[in-house]
């Protein structure tokens, strides 16, 4: 059976500021911009959280939907390292908000910045079963960022967002290589969340082991599926974007491995393309993979059956190799959600809106019974925003019940 | 055996960091004091254990304290 994503979409902020800008106000070396290749980062507002993320990255696939297609989504699956509660998951109020039949398998999924990739493989797995003929899957990624100036060179490429895929047997954006995986995993400290206001990470460990399993996931990709060829087999490649760099050194390595003649060449055809809206938004932890895959078929524009390779990592760790098929009808589901124009209508920051609203968002994840949060405080960045758009933005928590609210944001 | 390894050390970093003049690489110094960021620290790793014909997963390289730790643990490995 043909399954896969049916429709994609990213929800990337509303708000941005330029890496250079972040690196004067910070006192960063710019001499390491080069090896970052990153140009801005998305930055959340204070009534934003990963609920409002994956909603606000949902919400345009599931208003694309008939009532009778949205009601045969039986399976909502977020994956976050951003959780809200130790209990009640964030896809039971993204369930609410999308207003979904209640006739559905509702949970979370955790696994740092690989989680959604297995929400998507074992989603998959139970379409291709055809247990429930005609059945959708919708996989929300979605994340905050807690980095301060305390992080130093990350600070600048943790992005915050969400990634919503929906999976059914109609994959008119990537249609899976079913069974065509391969995996790599271990037990590993090499980043983590220990608590919900702060994140510990060891540079060297985590790109490491990011290199180590891109290399030892592919291999065990090769073993299962029959005449791979690393330089002709993929059209294109969308990997994890910790930062754009180390996708760029990450590519390098395999290529080497693989004796791919001009390496330059093959990274600028093959894998730039899958960087570009990753190196303007930053790391969106389990989405990234597929913001950059968002941004692999809106820049490649595929015209015919051609097949790309994602790499997903996260942390931990756990990874993955797979495959799938894009053509045509990618180009223009990808292009109907017009991600590359919601994030050039992101407002752009100065340094101390950005250190004001980082300060702000530090709490975004510690648990409180009570509290109110009014988004008309943020008018003066939400009347700069230069698309008009409705959002679901958190208004407040009541007896430790989050509430929310849509409103309304960008020039009239 | 060592004093290979370090020269093929100093060669891999000053290819990777060309503004570091050679002789102020120190064994007491780790990658990060000479000015090496995460990529360029990736670069090098890779260079040595390629040009030392080397297969160690990178991951074994996590806990370097310095130059001097680098190069005895490359030592050890092509003694294996």
């Amino acid at each position: 059976m043909n399954v896969g994503i049916e429709a994609l979409n990213t929800y990337c902020g509303v708000a941005r500021i330029a890496v250079p800008a972040l690196f004067a106000g910070r006192g960063l070396d710019p001499a390491r911009l080069d090896n970052l290749m990153m140009s801005e980062k998305s930055v959340a507002l204070p009534f934003e959280d990963p609920v409002t993320h994956a909603v606000n990255a949902a919400k345009p696939i599931v208003d694309a939907l008939d009532p009778a297609e949205r009601d045969r989504i039986e399976l909502v699956v977020t994956s976050s390292e951003s959780g809200v509660d130790y209990s009640k998951s964030i896809a039971s109020y993204v369930h609410e908000h999308l207003g979904l039949s209640r006739r559905c398998r509702v949970f979370e999924v955790k696994q740092a910045c690989y989680a959604a990739t297995g929400a998507l493989q074992l989603a998959c797995g139970y379409l291709a079963a055809g247990v429930s003929p005609g059945a959708k899957a919708l996989v929300i990624a979605t994340d905050v960022s807690l980095v301060d100036e305390g992080a130093a060179y990350t600070e600048p490429a943790m992005g915050t967002g969400s990634a919503a895929l929906l999976l059914s047997d109609r994959p008119h954006v990537l249609a899976l290589d079913l069974g065509a995986s391969g995996s790599h995993s271990y037990e590993t400290l090499d980043s983590a969340r220990p608590t919900p206001t702060f994140d510990i990470a060891d540079a060297d460990r985590s790109l490491f082991a990011y290199l180590d399993c891109l290399t030892n996931s592919f291999r065990d990709y090769s073993d299962k599926v029959s005449g791979v060829d690393f330089a002709t087999t993929f059209a294109g490649l969308a990997m994890h974007t910790p930062f754009a760099g180390i996708v760029r050194a990450a590519h390098r390595k395999l290529a080497r491995e693989h004796r791919i003649p001009d390496i330059a060449e093959d990274f600028a055809r093959r894998v730039a393309p899958a960087l570009e809206y990753p190196s303007r938004v930053g790391n969106l932890c389990s989405g990234s993979v597929y913001l950059a895959l968002a941004s692999l078929i809106d820049h490649l524009r595929p015209t015919a059956p051609v097949r790309v390779g994602l790499y997903s990592y996260g942390s931990g760790c756990a990874s993955e190799f797979y495959s799938g098929v894009v053509d045509a009808g990618s180009t223009a589901a990808v292009g109907r959600m017009r991600i590359g124009e919601q994030l050039a209508a992101r407002c752009e920051l100065t340094f101390d809106e950005y250190k004001n609203l980082v300060a702000e968002n530090a709490t975004c994840l510690v648990p409180v019974a009570d509290k109110s949060i009014d988004p008309d405080r943020h008018a003066g960045v939400l009347d700069r925003v230069g698309a008009r758009r409705t959002l679901l933005a958190c208004t407040g928590v009541t007896g430790y019940h989050r509430k929310y609210d849509w409103i309304t944001v960008g020039a009239a | 055996m060592s004093e290979a390894v370090r020269d093929v050390v100093h060669e891999v970093i000053t290819e990777i960091l060309p503004t570091v003049p050679a002789d102020r690489i120190s064994g007491r110094q780790h990658l990060r004091d000479l000015g090496a960021d995460s990529v360029d620290r990736v670069e090098i790793i890779l260079g040595v254990r390629e040009r030392l014909g080397l297969a160690e997963p990178l991951a074994s390289f996590s806990d370097l304290r310095d130059i001097d730790h680098l190069v005895a643990f490359l030592t050890e490995l092509g003694a294996r």
